[in-house]
């Protein structure tokens, strides 16, 4: 308990020290926000009065203290602060709010907009991890078992065409073969019924895990390899199991341990969205949505992608130290944080 | 050792298999060669009636930040067109001509202009529409909290200064005369009054808006087309209905029209081949020459009218532009084909300050052009003289051209490069994203030479003269005249201009401003961009329109039931929104 705390306490400290860096790179940043709403046609009054409007023309000091004093608060400092307060939109957590403002081009609440593009981004990065695990273990469970063989020189290879592979190049070739030629699948979007949103997930969840599954391939593969030579392994055979029983029951299990890792990691980052993938398949998430707001310089939008990217990194970070103890005993006992 | 040879192996392995994937996706995308599908063909002859139904299908990359027509977006002013109607409106050649209000007066002295309504407009939530609604939309629009970007294009209307900055509580300028009948009064005369009149923020809004500006009003005016809640999905869709009570009877013809946003170049061509989109917009550059190559296509694949204007910006105040002969050497020595030439479905060189087809442009008046003689004599005039033979003398120091990274500049950078270098200027290319070129190109004394462009905020030349070459456009940051250009007696034609309402007179007066710049070269005008707009023929009563892409009210389809054509999982994606799940459609002839 003590160790989780502490971790947690890091975490908080890392995401202030993120949002604080992110809120002086992209005010420090060329390029003016209220210009960028208004458009290369606007005039100087007229992009004043929005500066205005949007509270750009404070001091940086300023805003920084309304933007961290607004991001976490009561109820009733909401009502100080937010100026409309018959639209503020805020995260109720029990009693505390996360307000992080209004998109400057969108002129909706951040909240709103992330609550909107987080579970499609959720579900895509599931999908997507689902590819790459259910593939990447396989092959490269395969690859181990066939170490040498042609089979593992073609897996290796494959992973290797899949690794190099550009994302854009993968996703433009799928939608041309599965939805253009054959027309099997959605070219893009996201549907209205669930049947649709499942047909368009297809395409983008295997663009973004074929990559992920090649890596994965490799990655098992080589664990696989050095495992299967440990003298736990050969006593198995020895005492008579099969060799997939020795595989799948006892060296799978300690060869998930930096597989575990990685996947924790990678959901984190998924969060963040793809943004390639989700541009090229016109798929609503965070990736798409983040990119935007930084070439518009949409301050509160680029803060809110960025917050949410780096809570989910932490947290998965978090929770692959914990799945490692508990995956590993050696790493426990070394601990000391033994559970009862 | 091992290990380099190693690693050395993996990397050279790693370069051949991305070749191969490059060489793979190449083959399997080679269907980008393939013969374009065939159009759709019309069901009936062209002489057939208009016959109303049907949803229009558009597609986008970019998105619609705002509906509400104050926010004056350039992408949304084309859905603005359908929910708002104006008291005047633009035809197909730019020329103002009524709409909501039937007709107008103006004074002798050109002060005020009276606008008589018709009777018994209904807005889409049913209201009638009278002048008080004129008013308290004008009010709103200009309202000092209202984020308008277009609100100083207002500024002549009597009261606008009080009105906007010191919290006077009406606009005077905007005088209800009765109830079908407003009244607008201006501080001095204004030919483009009534042009102005046009665009999105002066058209009425529905009593739903009240007086002040919010950001969660449900857009809601007198257009021919509605929104409906759940219409819009930010970054997704947008899809209007007709609005049934519109004041021109039997109009719109179409039930809807619909917008997906945030899509791709390549899936956008696809589903328009597909039958999925009705009318395709934005293309690759080959995908376009194929479209306008093809005789199938050619019929229906037209140019927009040209209404950008592009050319190299020269910041006067910076050296060598400080110099005017440096600057006309640069206007004499662009070789303006090779821009052509190297996106040739939709640049064409162009040599005027404004685009061809807004009103005002005079072919007449002489333009710049290409003529190294001149140029070098130029450089010469400027104490710059270069030897093209030894490649001796010229500008010594190299000049930073800063361009928007990934755009269209970035390649005619490399043109220009050449092109100066034959006359002894030389160049470092500095490519750098769009908010960071916006905010370096457009701030005093920071860039000395970059490559700019205009689109017209409005049909009028003087839009053109007045944002990029006036001595008012001049600030320290976010100026639009980004050549930093003063000459006074381009100011004071201008100004003229602007109050001259005799059009020959006017005309000449605009002709004269282009001389000043066609001399002074505060740019050197090089292109301009047309957008290459194609349609399915089934797609009637489809006419471009300068400012609005095109005039939707009068479209009409005249399409069939569609049969699905499905592939194995046909059975699966079968539904009533064939777009949705992304399958060609054919149609049989009824």
């Amino acid at each position: 308990m003590k160790r989780l705390a502490e971790r947690l306490v890091w975490a908080v400290l890392v995401l202030w020290a993120v949002i604080t860096l992110t809120f002086v790179i992209n005010n420090v940043l060329p390029g003016d926000p209220a210009r960028m709403v208004a458009g290369p046609a606007a005039r100087p009054a007229d992009i004043e009065r929005i500066r205005q409007q949007l509270g750009l023309d404070r001091p940086l000091l300023a805003q920084y203290a309304r933007f961290m004093s607004r991001l976490v608060h009561t109820p009733r400092a909401a009502a100080d602060d937010v100026p409309d307060k018959e639209h503020a939109s805020c995260a109720a957590w029990g009693q505390l709010h996360i307000d992080l403002g209004k998109s400057y081009q969108q002129r909706r609440p951040v909240t709103t907009i992330l609550a909107e593009k987080l579970p499609r981004t959720a579900m895509l990065a599931m999908a997507a991890l689902l590819v790459q695990l259910v593939l990447g273990v396989l092959m490269g469970i395969l690859a181990a078992m066939k170490r040498g063989t042609r089979a593992d020189l073609g897996i290796v290879g494959v992973s290797l065409l899949g690794v190099s592979m550009p994302t854009f190049m993968l996703g433009i070739g799928l939608q041309y073969v599965f939805a253009h030629r054959l027309k099997w699948l959605p070219l893009d979007g996201f549907g209205k019924t669930p049947r649709e949103n499942l047909l368009s997930l297809v395409l983008p969840a295997l663009t973004l895990g074929i990559f992920g599954a090649a890596y994965y391939t490799r990655l098992v593969r080589d664990e696989m390899i050095g495992l299967l030579q440990q003298d736990y392994i050969r006593t198995a055979l020895a005492k008579g199991a099969s060799r997939y029983r020795a595989v799948l029951v006892h060296a799978l299990r300690n060869a998930l341990v930096p597989i575990v890792t990685v996947v924790a990691l990678d959901l984190g980052a998924l969060v963040g969205g793809a943004v390639v993938t989700e541009t090229l398949f016109r798929w609503p998430g965070i990736g798409a949505l983040s990119v935007n707001a930084l070439l518009d310089r949409d301050g509160p939008v680029i803060l809110g992608t960025v917050l949410l990217t780096s809570t989910a990194i932490v947290l998965s970070n978090v929770v692959a130290d914990f799945l490692y103890v508990l995956l590993d005993p050696r790493i426990r006992a070394s601990s000391g944080d033994t559970p009862r | 050792m091992r290990w380099i040879r190693g690693k050395a192996k993996l990397f050279y392995a790693r370069i051949a298999c991305s070749g191969l994937a490059m060489a793979l996706m190449a083959s399997a995308t080679a269907g980008c060669r393939e013969p374009l599908a065939a159009p759709i063909p019309s069901a009936q002859s062209d002489e057939a009636s208009p016959r109303r139904g049907g949803t229009l299908h558009l597609a986008s990359f970019g998105d619609v930040r705002g509906l509400d027509s104050v926010t004056g977006e350039a992408l949304a002013s084309q859905m603005g067109e359908l929910i708002y109607a104006g008291l005047v409106d633009l035809d197909a050649k730019a020329n103002v001509i009524p709409d909501l209000a039937t007709h107008w007066e103006r004074t002798s002295d050109g002060l005020t202009y009276t606008f008589f309504l018709r009777s018994n407009v209904r807005f889409h939530d049913g209201e009638e529409l009278t002048a008080d609604d004129v008013k308290r939309s004008m009010e709103r629009a200009l309202h000092p909290t209202t984020p308008n970007a277009l609100g100083s294009f207002y500024e002549n209307l009597a009261g606008f200064d009080e009105y906007t900055t010191k919290n006077a509580p009406e606009l005077p300028g905007v005088e209800v005369v009765g109830r079908y009948a407003v009244a607008f009064h201006l501080k001095k005369p204004d030919a483009t009054f009534l042009t102005l009149m046009a665009l999105m923020p002066a058209r009425p809004v529905c009593k739903s808006a009240g007086h002040r500006y919010v950001d969660t009003w449900s857009p809601c005016g007198a257009g021919p087309f509605k929104l409906l809640p759940g219409g819009w999905e930010h970054g997704r869709s947008l899809t209007l209905v007709r609005h049934e009570g519109y004041f021109r009877p039997g109009l719109p013809y179409l039930d809807a029209v619909n917008v997906t946003y945030g899509m791709n170049l390549v899936t956008q061509r696809f589903k328009f081949e597909a039958g999925v989109l009705d009318v395709l917009r934005e293309t690759l550059q080959a995908d376009a020459l194929r479209f306008q190559n093809d005789p199938r296509w050619k019929p229906y694949a037209t140019l927009e009218p040209s209404i950008q204007s592009f050319g190299e910006n020269m910041n006067t105040e910076m050296p060598p532009f400080d110099n005017v002969e440096v600057r006309r050497a640069v206007a004499c020595a662009i070789d303006r084909e090779q821009y052509h030439l190297l996106r040739a479905s939709n640049v064409s060189a162009h040599t005027h300050a404004v685009p061809a087809d807004v009103p005002g442009y005079n072919p007449n008046v002489p333009g710049q052009k290409l003529d190294l003689a001149e140029a070098l004599e130029h450089m010469r005039k400027a104490g710059f003289p270069y030897d093209p033979a030894t490649g001796r003398g010229g500008y010594e120091p190299h000049i930073e051209y800063v361009v928007q990274r990934q755009s269209f500049g970035e390649y005619t950078a490399q043109v220009l490069k050449q092109s100066l270098a034959k006359i002894g200027i030389r160049i470092d290319i500095r490519a750098v994203n769009f908010p960071t070129y916006l905010a370096l190109t457009h701030r005093r004394h920071r860039v000395a030479f970059s490559p700019q462009g205009w689109s017209q905020d409005y049909p009028d030349a003087i839009d053109f003269y007045d944002s990029l070459f006036a001595s008012k456009s001049i600030n320290d940051e976010d100026s639009s005249n980004s050549a930093f250009y003063k000459n006074p007696t381009l100011d004071d034609v201008l100004e003229q201009a602007h109050h001259e309402l005799d059009p020959a007179a006017r005309q000449a007066l605009l002709d004269r401003a282009e001389s000043i710049v066609q001399g002074d070269a505060p740019w050197a005008f090089t292109h301009s961009y047309r957008f290459v707009n194609v349609r399915q023929p089934y797609v009637r009563n489809y006419r471009l329109h300068p400012s609005w892409t095109f005039e939707v009210r009068e479209m009409w389809f005249d399409r069939i039931k569609d049969v699905m054509v499905t592939g194995a999982l046909g059975p699966l994606l079968r539904s009533r929104t064939p777009e949705r799940a992304g399958m060609a459609t054919r149609r049989s002839l009824r």
